[in-house]
């Protein structure tokens, strides 16, 4: 992958394929509002939660804010702007055991190269993001991460398993942008005991 | 009479750990040298002064130069830490230490993120991983990962940078020693305290060395704090981390700061 071991990568596209769903999703569509929203009417701008359970889980692939990730010989480390960090072990270690391990948002990833590609394989998601207990999914998830001009851009393609859950597997690809060779993480600060980060709605300033 | 050495023989003896070198010199001379040396490993063409060197792990730099590894997972175990007490400047109010420590007791609570010094503290295995252009530390609590830039580069601007719980760091070898320079602490984010005494402030100054040990199964890592506004002399304190026993996984541990059952045991007295 990168020559240099480590980088920012920046998503790129959004345009993803819809699954094809073994079953009815999970949860019912959200209803559409009864009216129009007015000039005055407040707006819902946060639902006051800070991500520190991991809920957001693989969702960091997808975050706006950029990836910082480091490899070395044993292992790539994913890292957002928040708490989460994903970690995918090259050291030749297996899979653990189904039924050996507590769920992970992020699961569990082991990885190998294959020529100019780095394969990765995932287990040990949660049954559904809140979920504190120990069950686990028997979900697989299979990414591809390969660079390309000369090595500014950076694709990977996941592809989710689950027979659970969807008809054949589904796959879609992200392609991120190396940001440039100074640029530093960030810090997302948020603070669950802020008053103004829990207000779920903000009035707006009346004049 | 002109000495010639010929082909010396060397043997181990494993009992007692010597050295024996049996050298023949033509003429009739025999001598036999007898070393004491605490010798390892095999036995024939290397010298006591080779087998003593430790085999650490090594990588490459951003300049491509070899370097120590100190990529693993590290454990801080119960005897693992040296903090004497913190010398603290006469600015510094009892006043000022009961307020870091309910902005300490708010951020737990809270399940803020924990920060630096307090990740470096981990009572998980640390997961270090050290590329190229930055070495990443990344601690199971509730915190954003440090990145150490060794690319070269300096500092953020001030003017630029907003200050984390972590700081911005960067970091360079001397030798066997990683070096890292940490500044843009924020004042009132996170777990502010220090071991040993003082609180991080805007003007903190972290400079940590890291250096591996006992053939690269130790990581001792010296901390030095220094700000004019919280300490009188420089502070520094040691941890010395174990490597973690193969495989470990790193994990980030879920911090619920609306779990009722925790924020009663956090905010109460002990019952």
């Amino acid at each position: 992958m990168d020559p240099t071991g480590s980088g920012s990568f920046k998503a790129l596209d959004d345009n993803l394929p819809k699954p094809e769903l073994a079953r009815p999703p999970l949860t019912p569509p959200v209803a559409p509002p009864s009216k129009p929203h007015g000039p005055l009417d407040p707006y819902i701008v946060t639902n006051g939660e800070c991500d520190t359970t991991g809920a957001q889980g693989l969702l960091m692939m997808d975050h706006p804010a950029a990836l910082d990730i480091v490899q070395t010989k044993n292992e790539v480390v994913i890292s957002s702007e928040v708490s989460n960090v994903r970690f995918l072990y090259l050291d030749g270690r297996a899979l653990p055991a189904s039924g050996s391990y507590d769920y992970s948002t992020v699961g569990y990833s082991v990885g190998r190269w294959d020529g100019d590609v780095l394969d990765v394989e995932t287990v040990g998601f949660p049954a559904s993001a809140k979920d504190q207990g120990p069950a686990v999914t028997d979900a697989h998830l299979f990414e591809r991460y390969s660079l390309s001009d000369g090595g500014k851009r950076l694709a990977v393609t996941f592809t989710w398993v689950d027979p659970k859950l969807f008809l054949k597997p589904w796959t879609y690809t992200y392609t991120y942008e190396k940001l440039p060779a100074n640029s530093y993480a960030f810090e997302e600060w948020c603070d669950s005991g802020d008053p103004l980060q829990t207000q779920s709605i903000v009035p707006p300033k009346q004049n | 009479m002109t000495a010639r050495i010929e082909d010396a023989i060397a043997t181990y003896d494993i009992s007692v750990r010597r050295f024996k070198i049996i050298r023949v010199f033509s003429g009739g001379l025999l001598i036999v040298a007898l070393l004491l040396a605490p010798a390892f490993g095999p036995v024939g063409a290397q010298t006591s002064s080779e087998l003593r060197q430790p085999k650490l792990p090594t990588t490459l730099d951003a300049a491509g130069e070899t370097v120590p590894d100190i990529s693993g997972m590290w454990m801080l175990l119960f005897d693992g830490a040296n903090i004497p007490r913190a010398q603290l400047s006469p600015s510094v109010t009892p006043n000022d230490v009961i307020t870091h420590a309910r902005m300490d007791a708010y951020a737990m609570r809270w399940c803020n993120y924990v920060g630096t010094p307090f990740l470096m503290q981990s009572r998980f295995p640390l997961d270090i991983q050290q590329g190229r252009t930055e070495t990443i530390i990344v601690a199971a609590e509730v915190s954003t990962a440090r990145h150490i830039y060794t690319d070269g580069r300096g500092h953020v601007d001030p003017a630029q940078f907003e200050p984390t719980t972590n700081g911005d760091s960067i970091g360079q070898w001397e030798g066997d020693t990683f070096i890292v320079d940490t500044v843009g602490f924020s004042p009132n984010r996170g777990l502010t305290s220090i071991p040993g005494g003082g609180f991080k402030t805007a003007t903190s100054h972290l400079v940590e060395r890291y250096r591996l040990t006992e053939n690269g199964s130790k990581l001792a890592v010296t901390f030095t704090w220094s700000d004019p506004n919280v300490f009188l002399t420089p502070h520094t304190y040691a941890f010395l981390y174990d490597r973690a026993p193969r495989p470990t996984w790193a994990r980030k541990v879920a911090c619920n700061p609306f779990d009722d059952v925790r924020t009663q045991f956090l905010s109460g007295a002990p019952k």
